[in-house]
């Protein structure tokens, strides 16, 4: 057996935890917070009441919302240097996975220097980041827990998976009421990105026992929750995908991903497709890719997501995928390749690229660029 | 671009998150250095400071003490100074002393120097006071430094200096004076052994017999005053010897009867003052310095003829063996005696009771000092309205 390793953030979670966020600052030493955010969470309101909590606890603020879905390398350049020349001293986010993650580069570079492509891949990172706190608007990307950045390099239209365990922030906060103003779509996509996060991750080369339990845990939440989450925004609901969401990101951040993700990641960077709506996309295909090399863990899944638990193990892994595919179907989200791709020409480059990427390295069963291309074809 | 990542990249065992952890140990070791330094440099300081006679206070603008040195510590053992008032130490009393430098110091933001009398464990000593502003970084309460340097004994020295150069001085004149004096006054005695002679050879013819009777009698008796004034001359002489004083053979009577040569003059000039001499005879001689001998018993003989204060009254001198191996001398007086509250004071160097221009109070101080040089005592005894007595015992043996 190889040697895992499990790390995660403090992790402050439950509704209301929200004001638990300027004494959480202080810890870290805030004095002058950087806050990075984006225009959605500032209409839903809680970018002003996160500067509420700064203000009257006499913490300074410099905000920054200059983020796009697929966070870019200038963005990212921008905000260090905006950081460096502020003076700042702690970073504070809030929002889905594009503003963590925006967050997370500035920090490599206020703290490493150079350009972001510098760290890409894993363990690149050599000197400290500024203290980060992390407070996640979506049960989804977990960017709050994970040791994950992704940015995408415009130059070269890629999707850069930066891995290190100094993008483990120092705090997540993750308070559920910050969910309900979420529109339905995003809640759907951030949920299925969850979702994708718990079975890639459960079948991962590197999966370990405490990285498994929290897997198939999401799994289960989300498959139960997602429908009233999304459709009724129940906040009982939300608060499980809450958790969900945050076990799928203690799993995958420590398991890693795998095919999925690497697709997702190349798509991402070359057809600046938001990332919640690949998975629905290729999600079973590239499980029923996987199905010869983890036929056992298949069934898990399988069994857990039908509620069936009289049929083989291979039986309950293909309908598991069935069942997965006919629930996207029910929400009405697109399930069709070429939707996302303008023209057949730029899979090759899709599937090239996502042979380069971190997660395809643990994805249980190993693939060519052509073997992803038969994938993306399967999805067309 | 970047070298392929392999899975064990991503397990990443020997990857930890970066804390801050090596700056902060490297901030520490600067810390622990920079705090080495200082305390090596606060120890030198206070090695310094220990190193410092003088006493040394710190005040607060109302002269609170905040700290003192350990030469304050010697003269005020047994109290805890931190926190009291630097007068209700030093004075006992209530206020700031009027001549406090600290106060100027602090409102000239100079360093400003005193001296000042303060009475420490009993007797009354001098000291000059330096005081220094301290502009701490406190900005808020400013302190100042005082520094007490007991000069009593430098004063004492400073006085005694002066006496004796006033002393070389009178005793040069003195000198001058008698070689002056000495030349008429031989030719005088020469002259009237001349005539004696002549009066010899010349016969009842030449001169009436009584006539020739008077004229014995006074050649004799200018021939007794030139003898007089030789006497008053040589003791003169011997009083203003330059010479710094060396320990001799000395007989104690003679002291007292060159000394009283010297005061002659002065004592017979007020009428009401009458002396009795009760000398012992056969007294053994004592090893001693004769001058400052002299010095001694000029100063008891000033005091008991001022004790009198112009009245009629009687200066005894006595001296006398005491069958301890010492001699004494008592210098008595009828004056007007010395009160009990300034008895213990008697000998402090300063205190007067005579008023100014008559005295600095430096003479018993310095007879006291003498007679201790001696390896000798000297007391009083007096009652207010009856009289003084003081006794100076001085040993045969020196050790």
């Amino acid at each position: 057996m190889i040697s895992t390793k499990f790390a995660i953030p403090d992790i402050i979670f439950g509704s209301g935890s929200i004001s638990h966020l300027a004494e959480c600052a202080k810890r870290v030493g805030a004095k002058r917070v950087f806050f990075v955010s984006d225009r959605g969470v500032e209409e839903s309101g809680w970018v002003d009441l996160v500067r509420g909590i700064l203000q009257v606890n006499n913490l300074d603020c410099v905000y920054f919302n200059d983020v796009n879905s697929n966070p870019r390398d200038e963005q990212v350049h921008r905000g260090a240097k905006y950081y460096l020349e502020e003076g700042c001293d702690v970073i504070i986010a809030l929002g889905g996975g594009s503003p963590m993650d925006t967050a997370k580069g500035i920090g490599i570079i206020a703290g490493n220097g150079g350009e972001i492509r510098d760290y890409e891949g894993a363990n690149r990172i050599m000197r400290p980041l500024p203290p980060m706190i992390l407070i996640p608007s979506t049960a989804g990307s977990s960017s709050d827990i994970s040791q994950f950045c992704i940015i995408t390099d415009m130059e070269r239209e890629v999707k850069m998976s930066i891995i290190s365990r100094s993008l483990v922030p120092n705090m997540s906060i993750i308070d559920p009421q910050l969910l309900v103003t979420q529109s339905r779509s995003l809640i759907l996509a951030a949920g299925i990105d969850a979702l994708a996060h718990a079975i890639e991750s459960y079948l991962s080369k590197l999966a370990s026992p405490f990285t498994e339990v929290q897997a198939l845990r999401a799994i289960e939440l989300i498959v139960h929750n997602l429908r009233p989450a999304a459709e009724e925004r129940d906040l009982k609901a939300l608060e499980q995908m809450s958790i969900a969401s945050t076990a799928a990101g203690m799993s995958f951040s420590n398991a890693g991903l795998g095919s999925l993700h690497a697709l997702a990641h190349s798509l991402g960077g070359i057809c600046d497709v938001l990332h919640g709506w690949v998975h629905p996309v290729l999600l079973p295909s590239v499980m029923r890719y996987n199905l010869p090399a983890c036929v056992e863990k298949m069934g898990d899944i399988g069994r857990i997501i039908s509620g069936s638990r009289m049929c083989s193990t291979k039986e309950a892994a293909v309908l598991g995928i069935d069942s997965l595919e006919r629930m996207f179907a029910d929400f009405g989200i697109d399930t069709k390749m070429r939707n996302l791709v303008p023209s057949k020409d730029t899979l090759e480059k899709i599937c090239v690229t996502a042979t380069h990427d971190a997660c395809h390295l643990t994805n249980p069963r190993s693939a060519t660029w052509e073997e992803l291309m038969s994938i993306c074809e399967e999805a067309w | 671009m970047a070298p392929s990542t392999t899975l064990s990249d991503l397990i990443g065992i020997e990857h930890s998150k970066l804390g801050f952890f090596q700056e902060l140990q490297h901030t520490i070791e600067e810390l622990q250095a920079a705090n080495e330094e200082s305390e090596s440099q606060r120890r030198e300081i206070a090695a310094i400071l220990d190193g410092i006679t003088d006493v040394m206070m710190v005040l607060s603008e109302n002269l609170r003490i905040i700290s003192v040195n350990h030469a304050f510590r010697e003269i005020f053992d047994s109290v805890e100074p931190e926190g009291k008032y630097c007068y209700e130490l030093f004075r006992n009393s209530v206020e700031p002393c009027p001549e406090c430098p600290a106060f100027r110091s602090l409102s000239t933001n100079k360093v400003c120097k005193e001296l000042a009398f303060f009475r420490i464990n009993g007797r009354k000593r001098q000291f000059e006071m330096i005081a220094s502003p301290l502009k701490g970084p406190y900005g808020s309460g400013n302190r100042v430094l005082i520094f007490k340097r007991d000069v009593t004994l430098e004063k004492e020295y400073q006085a005694k200096y002066y006496q004796a150069e006033k002393m070389a001085t009178v005793g040069t004149l003195a000198t001058g004076v008698a070689h002056e004096v000495n030349n008429p006054l031989m030719a005088i005695s020469g002259y009237a052994e001349g005539i004696q002679r002549k009066l010899t050879k010349l016969t009842a013819e030449c001169i009436p017999a009584e006539v020739k009777t008077d004229f014995e009698d006074y050649t004799n008796t200018i021939l007794k005053e030139c003898h007089r004034c030789q006497q008053i001359v040589k003791s003169l002489l011997n009083f203003g010897h330059p010479e710094t004083s060396v320990f001799g053979i000395v007989n104690l009577n003679d002291v007292i009867k060159d000394t009283l040569n010297i005061l002659g003059y002065h004592l017979k000039r007020s009428k009401e003052l009458s002396l009795e001499l009760d000398l012992a005879d056969e007294l053994p001689l004592i090893y001693a310095d004769e001058p400052r001998l002299k010095q001694v018993m000029l100063n008891l003989m000033t005091n008991a003829a001022d004790a009198l204060q112009g009245k009629e009254g009687v200066i005894s001198l006595h001296t006398r063996m005491n069958g301890k191996g010492a001699v004494v001398l008592e210098v008595a007086d009828n004056g007007c005696g010395i009160s009990p509250e300034i008895k213990d004071r008697l000998f402090d160097p300063f205190f007067t009771t005579k008023p100014v221009g008559k005295g600095i109070g430096i003479g018993l101080s310095t007879c006291y000092n003498i007679v201790k040089d001696h390896h000798g005592e000297i007391s009083v005894l007096s009652e207010e309205g009856v009289g003084s007595r003081f006794v100076v015992t001085l040993p045969i043996q020196q050790d």
